[in-house]
């Protein structure tokens, strides 16, 4: 965070200074609300937290593993009577496998949307709502226009938006706030398969730089654990692949 | 002009109703039961039950001892009240001021209908005759008041009543034919005055002193010197508005404005009701005497005018309109009581408009993806992958959810159909070393299993009988997936498939 001027600049009406200033103010306005992901990752995030009322993007391959995150840091949101909706074009998603993550199912509203275009309006109703905590869907692509328009959606109603997608065909997002990628990687021995192992990107964050961490789900808390085999990045994202 | 009262006396309801359902009743001895502090009584008894000494108010205890093969059934106070229902509907036909009458009559006020049927004696046989043809066991008796009618017609072989027969019509009744309470009628008894005419030669106050202002009230209400009111039935008027256009319409802004009005003239009769409506159709008839249809659902109860309009305006553009539209109807169906909402005060925050906001979301969302798109899980009491999430419409109730044990891990998203997979270097009776997905090879490092599910044995017939033992592996890369060995009990040998991802 190195382009914030010292309180006593700010007031001096200078161009350039002024320049820079704005969006930097207006964006931590505009990202107050945060939920922490873990100690070590909300260092790094500029908000000191994962901002809510924007949209954000997690990859993985095959999407399990940006579900289970997503829904994860969904519980966390402050808003007990929310609703949690799930648009996807198919009847995959199986909210059992989310009971560990302590994920209520009766939070969840799932909506089936076939085509993309049907999809793109769902998501964008369910976050112009404000009942609405969070949105998970699966896309595969959003140009710019498409983004923007979430995006203010998202913040004019307060809920947010994670769009999942998946490693294999190369994704196309144009523009979100924060985009991770989760791939999985081999747990230590002794490890059970309720508390899964990932290795956490942050491939690209708006006003932040991009990050890596490796970390374990377990008694509710990501805990960070050096890896226990070295990991080599390309090779997991483009390995990891579900070729169904 | 003098006003003139029919009142129909159904006797024996209860079996004239199950005798209709079922005409094969009639021949055995059968009654209705229902139970009294603990006990069955009697509560009607069909004619071989009252031959053989089946007497109503009995146990059934005793009517078994005193016949054995009675057969009984037991009552159905709300087939009852359906049926009184539609009786007191289909008498419409020959006044328009019909009302219930007690537990078992009907009561019309027929006051200037008589001569439309060629006179008081022709209506009463008409009525008794169709109701006859009905299977009903029916009495019925005209009178100037409503009261003596019911008298006459349950306790006088007389019919029909003028004016000024009217007194002597009622005399020979017993005190019991004023509804009166049983008490009274029981001490009435006592003192000698067993009829209506003995008692109307008794001095008024000394009744009044005796017996209380009940008495002379109802004797003045069947004498026709009270007043007595019936309240008619009415039946609810259809919701229900309709446009007429001076020139046919077609654009969508004469449209949308039609819609606008027709929905503010209901949506202000469902406000003043305290109601709302789930199914809203409109018809527009178009200048060639066709017509084109536009129904909008919604999942809850609603009569609020901004949302009703934002979701007829989603689905305009499927109207056609064809050379013009000559008429628009809108038809409410479904309609229902709302809670009152308690309306917020200013200074605290929330408005009332928010607390909607989700069901309208579900509407919109509904309307263009169809209400079955719209879900939400239910947890079954099913180990079973494919049955233990149940997809429920937001707009049904669901039962509670089912306990889950939450030592059974379970993927976060299941393929289905599950994929049949290659399993190399199969150790008997564990998870294999290879597999094979679609053209990839993975090693599997560690596995967690198995897990022993096998089908419903209510469901399946044992030779279709597979078991699936269920493993969570690991493969080398770290990536986790949920796999099944299937035997089946006909065929010999096993086959791995796929089923799902762990995250």
């Amino acid at each position: 965070m190195g382009n914030t001027l010292p309180v006593e600049q700010r007031s001096v009406p200078d161009r350039a200074a002024s320049l820079t200033i704005r969006p930097v103010i207006s964006m931590e306005r505009r990202f107050a609300r945060t939920i922490s992901v873990s100690k070590e990752i909300d260092l790094e995030l500029p908000f000191h937290g994962l901002p809510l009322g924007c949209v954000h993007e997690a990859q993985s391959p095959g999407l399990a593993n940006g579900i289970a995150f997503a829904s994860l840091l969904s519980v966390r949101i402050p808003d007990p009577s929310g609703q949690k909706v799930y648009v996807a074009p198919d009847a995959s998603f199986h909210s059992l496998g989310l009971l560990p993550y302590r994920v209520p199912p009766e939070q969840w509203i799932h909506v089936v949307a076939r085509n993309s275009l049907d999809l793109a309006w769902t998501v964008l109703e369910a976050l112009r709502c404000s009942k609405v905590s969070v949105v998970l869907a699966p896309v595969k692509s959003a140009d710019l226009a498409l983004c923007r328009r979430w995006q203010l959606a998202a913040e004019g109603s307060g809920a947010t938006g994670f769009l999942l997608t998946d490693t294999a065909p190369k994704p196309s997002i144009a523009s979100v706030v924060t985009r991770w990628q989760i791939t999985s990687i081999p747990a230590p021995f002794g490890a059970t398969f309720g508390e899964p192992h990932w290795a956490i990107d942050l491939v690209y964050c708006r006003g932040g730089r991009p990050a890596q961490w490796t970390a374990a789900w377990r008694e509710e808390r990501l805990e960070h654990r050096p890896p226990s085999r070295p990991l080599q990045r390309t090779a997991l994202a483009t390995a990891n692949r579900l070729a169904v | 002009m003098q006003r003139r009262f029919l009142c129909l006396f159904f006797s024996r309801l209860m079996v004239d109703r199950l005798e209709r359902q079922d005409p094969l009743r009639a021949a055995a001895p059968f009654a209705v039961v229902w139970e009294d502090r603990g006990h069955l009584c009697i509560a009607a008894a069909n004619g071989p039950a009252r031959e053989a000494g089946v007497r109503p108010g009995t146990r059934l205890a005793d009517a078994r001892a005193l016949l054995p093969t009675l057969h009984i059934v037991l009552d159905n106070p709300e087939a009852d009240e359906r049926l009184k229902q539609h009786l007191v509907e289909w008498c419409g036909r020959y006044s328009p001021l019909a009302a219930r009458d007690g537990a078992d009559g009907i009561v019309l006020d027929i006051t200037g209908c008589a001569h439309l049927f060629g006179g008081e004696a022709d209506l009463l046989d008409e009525i008794r005759a169709e109701l006859r043809a009905m299977k009903f066991r029916v009495r019925g008796a005209i009178a100037d008041t409503a009261a003596a009618a019911w008298a006459l017609a349950r306790y006088s072989k007389q019919a029909i009543v003028a004016q000024e027969e009217l007194p002597a019509a009622l005399d020979p009744l017993p005190v019991r034919a004023l509804r009166i309470p049983a008490e009274i009628a029981v001490e009435l008894g006592r003192g000698g005055l067993t009829t209506i005419g003995l008692m109307r030669r008794v001095p008024r106050d000394s009744l009044t002193a005796r017996y209380g202002p009940t008495l002379l009230l109802r004797l003045d209400q069947a004498m026709g010197l009270a007043a007595e009111s019936i309240t008619p039935y009415r039946a609810p008027a259809p919701y229900r508005a309709a446009l007429s256009f001076a020139e046919p319409i077609g654009t969508t802004t004469a449209v949308e404005q039609a819609i606008l009005e027709l929905l503010t003239t209901l949506c202000t009769r469902l406000e003043k009701e305290r109601r709302g409506a789930r199914r809203f159709d409109l018809v527009c008839h178009r200048v060639d005497g066709s017509a084109a249809y536009l129904q909008v659902r919604t999942s809850k109860s609603a009569r609020s005018l901004t949302h009703l309009m934002r979701l007829f305006s989603e689905k305009m553009n499927t109207l056609d309109v064809g050379f013009g539209i000559e008429v628009a109807t809108l038809r409410v169906a479904e309609v229902e009581t709302i809670a009152p909402v308690q309306m917020a005060l200013p200074q605290c925050g929330k408005s009332v408009e928010e607390d909607t906001s989700l069901d309208e979301l579900l509407d919109r969302i509904g309307l263009r993806l169809g209400f079955d798109h719209v879900c939400r899980f239910r947890i079954r009491p099913s180990l079973l992958p494919e049955s233990s999430t149940e997809f429920v419409p937001v707009t049904m109730a669901s039962a509670p959810n089912a306990e889950w044990p939450t030592y059974r891990i379970r993927p976060v998203r299941l393929i289905e159909p599950p994929v049949l997979i290659e399993a190399a270097e199969i150790i008997p009776g564990k998870c294999p070393v290879r597999i094979r997905i679609g053209q990839r090879l993975h090693r599997i490092v560690r596995a967690e299993g198995p897990e022993r599910l096998t089908p419903e044995w209510w469901r399946e017939r044992p030779a279709a009988w597979t078991t699936r033992d269920y493993y969570r592996i690991e493969d080398e890369q770290g990536a986790r997936f949920w796999i099944f060995r299937e035997t089946r009990r006909a065929e010999p040998g096993e086959r791995w498939y796929l089923h799902g991802q762990l995250p």
